[in-house]
Order: C-alpha cells, then sequence, then structure tokens
C-alpha cells in the first residue's frame, strides 16, 4: 500500500502548495473566530434565556439551548454537506488533470506503481483533504457552541463525516471523468451535474408523481435507482447534528450504498486507465 | 493476468458494485413515502373560522341601554361574554364543549366518558332531558360558579328543581335557590338530595350555577346589560382556541407544584395577567400569555419559567418519561417587552397511546351490551 499513501501524500503536498486550499483553511478558521468572539450566549439552568451576536441581542425564545441550537446545528450540517462538496468540486477538480498532464503522467508511469494504484492514491490524498477541513471546521462549531451553552454533542461532526462520504462518491466521479478526459473544467462539471443528480436521487420518490406513467416515469426511476442518494445523506446529516429522529430506514446502508457507488466509479476509472495510452 | 483480463475484471467489478450500491441505497433510504414531521400549531391569535363563530354567538341585544347617556341602541352581543366577571384579576376560563366534542381529543375523551358503553350518559340525558354530546355549546368556570350554554329547550329543570324556592327574574330569567332536589330514576325509583348551589336559567341558552341567588342574578344582570360597565373578563378578540379564558394570578400560582414555591411566589410579585389559549384542532397546544408592569422583571421571570420547564425537560429524559419529555421538547418562553408567552404542547400521538385503554373497554362495553 505504500506506493498508494506516496501518491496521497504528494496529492496532499500539492494542496497544501496551493494558495486556494490554504485560503480555504483561513476562512474556516476566520468564520469560527468571528463566531466564536461576536456571540454571547446566556444559559440559564439549560435554557437558552438571551443571545447577543455583535452586541445585537437576537430576538430568541427561551427553550432547552439543545432545542434551540437544533436549527443552528441543521443549518450547519447542510452547509458543511453541500457547501463542503461544492467548494471539493471546485478546489479538487484540476488534482486529477494535472496529475496525468504530458510530462508528468510518463514521469509517474515510469515509477514501480501501477496505474489503479495511482488512481487511489489520488482519491486517498483528496478524500484526506476534504476530511481533515470537515473535521476542523465542525470541531470547531462544537468546540464553540460546548463551551459557550455548555452542550456537547457529536452531532455536528458526524454530519461532517456523512458529508466526505458524499463527496467521495462525487469525487470519484470527477476522476474517472479525469481518466476520459483530461480537463479540469469538465470533471468539476461532472461532479456538479452528479451532485445535482444526487440531490434529485435522494427526492427520487417524491419527483416520480410528476413524470407521465410509461418511459419517462421508468427511465427517471432506472437512473435515479442508480445515482447517490445525496440529498438523503444531506437530511440524515442534518436530523444527527440536529439530534432529531431520522426519516432514512437505514443510515447504515445508505451511507454504505453511496460508499460502494464510489468505489464503483473507481473501478470504472481503472477499466479506463489501464486499457490507455501515453 | 494480461492487461486485457485486469481490465475485463475492472469493468464487471464496476458494474456488480454499482449493482451493490443501487441495492444497498434503495434498502437503506427506503421508498415508502416519508411521514411529515408533526408541526404543532399554536393558538397565537383569532383565525377566520372562529371571528365567524364569534359573529355568529352576537344574538342577544339588551333591552337597556349600555349607557344611560348614549343615545345609541345597544349593539348584539354574545350573552355568554356578558355574563363573565368583570374587571382585572378575575378567572374565567371558557371550555369550547361543542368544538372539543369534535376535535381528535374530543372523540378520544369521549370513548373514556363512554367506557361502560353509554349507560350513565344515557341516563343522564333521560333525567336531565339534556343530551351534553349535541346541547352543550360551552361551559365556563369562574371565580364565582360555572356557565353553561347551549340549547336547553328541552331540559326538565321544573321536575329537577320543583322543591326548591325559584323566582323570575330579569327579562327572561329563573333563579332557584339552594334546596332538596328529587330525581326520578328511569327505573321509576326515586333519590332524594340538596344541592347547596344556587342555580339560574337564562332563555333556555344559559345555565348559572354560584354559591348564592345573589351571585346569580348578578350574572344574570351582566346579561341583561345592568351590570357594572366595564368589559367582561374575556374579549370577543380573544376567544380562540378550544379552551381560553383569563386566571387570576393566584390561581395560576397554585397550579404549580409544591417544590416550586419560589416560582409561584415570583409570579405572584410579577404578573398582573394571565390569559391562556389551548387548541385542541390536532395536537393539544397552549399558548399562556403573561403581563407585569415592570419589563425587566417580567423579561426575568419568563427565564426563570423557561429554566424551570428546561430542568424539567432534562429530568424527565434522564427519568425515562417518554410523553413528559415529549410534551416540554415543545415549550418554550416568548419574550416581550413587559409580557411574555409561554408556549406547551402534547403531541396527540402521546395522548392517543395514553387513552387507547378508554377505546378498547367502550367497544367491549358495547358488544356486551348488543
Amino acid at each position: 500500500m505504500s506506493p498508494v499513501l506516496g501518491i496521497a501524500g504528494y496529492v496532499l503536498r500539492e494542496a497544501l502548495s496551493r494558495k486556494f486550499i490554504l485560503a480555504f483553511i483561513v476562512g474556516i478558521t476566520l468564520v469560527l473566530t468571528v463566531v466564536a468572539l461576536s456571540l454571547r450566549i446566556e444559559v440559564v439552568d439549560g435554557a437558552l434565556a438571551a443571545s447577543r451576536l455583535f452586541g445585537e441581542e437576537l430576538r430568541t425564545s427561551i427553550r432547552s439551548v439543545d432545542v434551540a441550537l437544533r436549527p443552528v446545528y441543521r443549518a450547519a450540517a447542510f452547509l458543511v454537506f453541500y457547501g463542503g462538496i461544492l467548494f471539493g468540486i471546485v478546489a479538487c477538480s484540476d488534482f486529477a488533470p494535472s496529475l496525468m498532464s504530458p510530462g508528468r503522467i510518463e514521469h509517474l508511469l515510469a515509477l514501480p506503481v501501477q496505474r489503479w494504484q495511482l488512481l487511489t492514491g489520488t482519491f486517498l490524498g483528496v478524500m484526506t483533504l476534504a476530511l481533515g477541513g470537515t473535521l476542523y471546521g465542525t470541531t470547531g462549531l462544537v468546540l464553540i457552541f460546548g463551551v459557550k451553552a455548555g452542550y456537547w454533542t457529536a452531532g455536528p461532526f458526524i454530519a461532517g463525516l456523512l458529508a466526505c462520504v458524499g463527496f467521495a462518491a462525487v469525487y470519484a466521479v470527477m476522476l474517472t471523468t479525469a481518466t476520459l478526459v483530461r480537463s479540469a473544467a469538465l470533471c468539476a462539471a461532472a461532479g456538479f451535474v452528479f451532485l445535482v443528480g444526487g440531490v434529485i436521487a435522494g427526492y427520487r420518490q417524491k419527483l416520480m408523481p410528476f413524470f407521465e406513467e410509461g418511459i419517462g416515469r421508468n427511465a427517471f426511476s432506472a437512473v435515479t435507482l442508480v445515482l447517490p442518494r445525496l440529498s438523503a445523506l444531506a437530511m440524515a446529516g442534518g436530523d444527527i447534528a440536529a439530534s432529531a429522529p431520522l426519516e432514512v430506514r437505514s443510515l447504515g446502508l445508505l451511507l454504505l450504498g453511496v460508499l460502494v457507488f464510489g468505489f464503483g466509479a473507481l473501478a470504472l476509472g481503472f477499466w479506463r486507465f489501464d486499457g490507455k495510452d501515453y | 493476468m494480461g492487461n486485457r483480463g485486469r481490465r475485463r475484471v475492472w469493468l464487471v467489478v464496476a458494474a456488480m458494485l454499482f449493482v451493490v450500491a443501487a441495492l444497498l441505497m434503495f434498502t437503506g433510504q427506503g421508498e415508502e413515502p416519508v411521514m411529515e414531521t408533526p408541526r404543532v400549531e399554536f393558538p397565537r391569535r383569532m383565525r377566520a373560522p372562529e371571528r365567524e363563530r364569534a359573529e355568529r354567538r352576537r344574538t342577544h341585544v339588551p333591552a337597556v341601554p349600555m349607557d344611560a347617556g348614549t343615545p345609541e341602541p345597544a349593539r348584539p352581543r354574545d350573552p355568554l361574554l356578558a355574563a363573565l366577571p368583570r374587571g382585572e384579576g378575575k378567572t374565567a376560563v371558557v371550555i369550547e364543549a361543542n368544538a372539543l366534542r369534535h376535535s381528535p381529543i374530543g372523540e378520544l375523551l369521549l370513548d373514556c366518558l363512554m367506557r361502560d358503553g353509554g349507560k350513565r350518559l344515557d341516563e343522564f340525558r333521560k333525567l336531565s332531558g339534556v343530551d351534553p354530546l349535541q346541547d352543550l355549546d360551552r361551559l365556563v368556570i369562574t371565580d364565582e360558579g360555572l356557565l353553561l350554554s347551549g340549547n336547553f329547550g328541552s331540559a326538565k329543570f321544573q321536575e329537577l328543581m320543583g322543591e326548591r324556592v325559584s323566582m323570575d327574574y330579569g327579562e327572561g330569567a329563573r333563579v332557584y335557590e339552594p334546596g332538596d332536589m328529587t330525581v326520578t330514576r328511569p327505573d321509576g325509583t326515586t333519590a332524594r338530595g340538596r344541592s347547596e348551589a344556587a342555580v339560574a336559567t337564562w332563555n333556555n341558552q344559559l345555565l348559572v350555577m354560584g354559591s348564592s341567588p345573589d351571585e346569580v342574578k348578578a350574572v344574570v344582570d351582566r346579561v341583561e346589560g345592568r351590570g357594572p360597565n366595564e368589559p367582561p373578563a374575556i374579549s370577543e378578540g380573544s376567544t380562540y382556541g378550544e379552551m381560553y379564558g383569563v386566571l387570576s394570578v393566584e390561581h395560576l400560582a397554585r397550579l404549580l407544584p409544591p417544590d416550586q414555591a419560589a416560582l409561584a411566589q415570583r409570579i405572584r410579585d410579577v404578573a398582573q395577567h394571565v390569559e391562556l389559549h389551548v387548541d385542541a384542532s390536532g395536537d393539544v397546544a397552549m399558548v399562556a400569555d403573561v403581563r407585569g408592569k415592570n419589563g425587566e422583571e417580567v423579561t426575568d421571570l419568563g427565564k426563570t419559567l423557561g429554566a424551570a420547564l428546561s430542568v424539567a425537560r432534562i429530568k424527565a429524559q434522564a427519568e425515562g418519561q417518554k410523553d413528559l419529555a415529549q410534551l416540554l421538547d415543545f415549550a418554550r418562553v416568548q419574550p416581550d417587552g413587559a409580557s411574555f408567552k409561554l408556549e406547551l404542547a402534547v403531541p396527540l400521538d402521546a395522548i392517543q397511546q395514553r387513552l387507547a385503554f378508554c377505546k378498547e373497554e367502550r367497544s367491549t362495553a358495547e358488544a356486551a351490551q348488543h
């Protein structure tokens, strides 16, 4: 596995050298710092009695702090999920194309590294980056609200991990696209299309009645059956972050399904990459 | 394995993984429609049907002018609202019996009322001539006694209270003084008893119960426009929900458990006016509007109440009292200057589960009768 880790490390070094990624880390830090310094929360016996943002009193009702923070955590989970995937699509779209750029790919293929290891390493490197960013953001959020409100929950943390699994499926598609066309824009477009498709797939039951019975509905049903159900995962993340009951039947199976879809996309990439001449 | 063979393996693996992924996601998300998360509707203002209901109830035009100096003719008004006590600090809670009867919670309560198969209710109907499920519209609990409104045209007041001293009073009232009662049961036997309550009937629409004839006469005076020229305890604009009214601060303080004596005292010190609204058209939701003179003290009281509810919720969760924890999940206090709104709700599901035994017992009793 060392060649895989070597490639992953290479991707990480490349990412850290980019100002875009550094700006992202600085951005998260700034947001967390501003929230930490500007938010004042008054908690009386477990009830959120008053809150101030930038010195302005927020008109909030007095209720149990965990109940009051539910919408905040839910919103944060959605922001981390969709915002994180969108940022990941944009920020990581050119990793694989640049790795496969003329001159570089020949050099990498000359190394004692198998082609599938090259793709797996890139995938792992990007996922490490995504995981690090997500954990940094969600841990900061949990710490801020935990210290200020005295309410500790792992909900946003778990929601962040779900977002990483969602991004894994999307990035696997982007990586496979890079084996077809060496274009960062097309990789990002493929990721974006699958993100939208994944949102639609999660709402397939609600959207199905909008299609006329017959070929249209069957085609929609067949396509959305295979697509990763990202919106369902995001909803589950929101529910977990807000400590609300889950709407999905089995989160474990759903999560595994999205992850297996990512592996499937990756396997397709291996197939394509193995047959390509450089 | 050659490159071609390896590529074939990758393709087969990819296809298999996509199939497995589809199966896992299909099973994991579930294909049955997701039940919408229940949203409790709190009674915060008068809605259109309630406004229409209030207008329909303006049926009585007092014969005497409301204000001796005003030449304007008296406007029609709701006799029950007119009968309510006047002035601040009074208790008057209206239960919309008819609306409650036709609500989901009413159906459940009816099952409990008729656990004997409806025998007692039938007996009451025959004895009094009143069918509470049809004829009773509203029931009011006040400091002074009880008020019932509805259609009492077929009520057997004379037979029930014939032995009591009674007199006509005002335009359409008859007042019965406390005294002996003889009740003839459906099987022909009689039962004697004594009632210490004075009763007044008004135009077969109102039944007033009080502790003395003077008290019930005062109520009739208010209905007929002879009462004090003060607004009733509940204004027409506040007649929303299936239960509503005003509670005296003392009554509210007394509702708290003994271990909340300090909070009860703070309520006595700070609050001046408490208005209550309960909606039972779906889930049972309550809004209590507490007002006081000093804004800061009222806000502090709101915070104390919010904290007490939060502690109670944590305690209920720790002790595994799911129903109570669920009830307190919706609890919140909304401060607004010199007043705050306290909101509480009980999901209908929780009540249904709690009262499920009533339905079973009623079905068993009805089956035994047939």
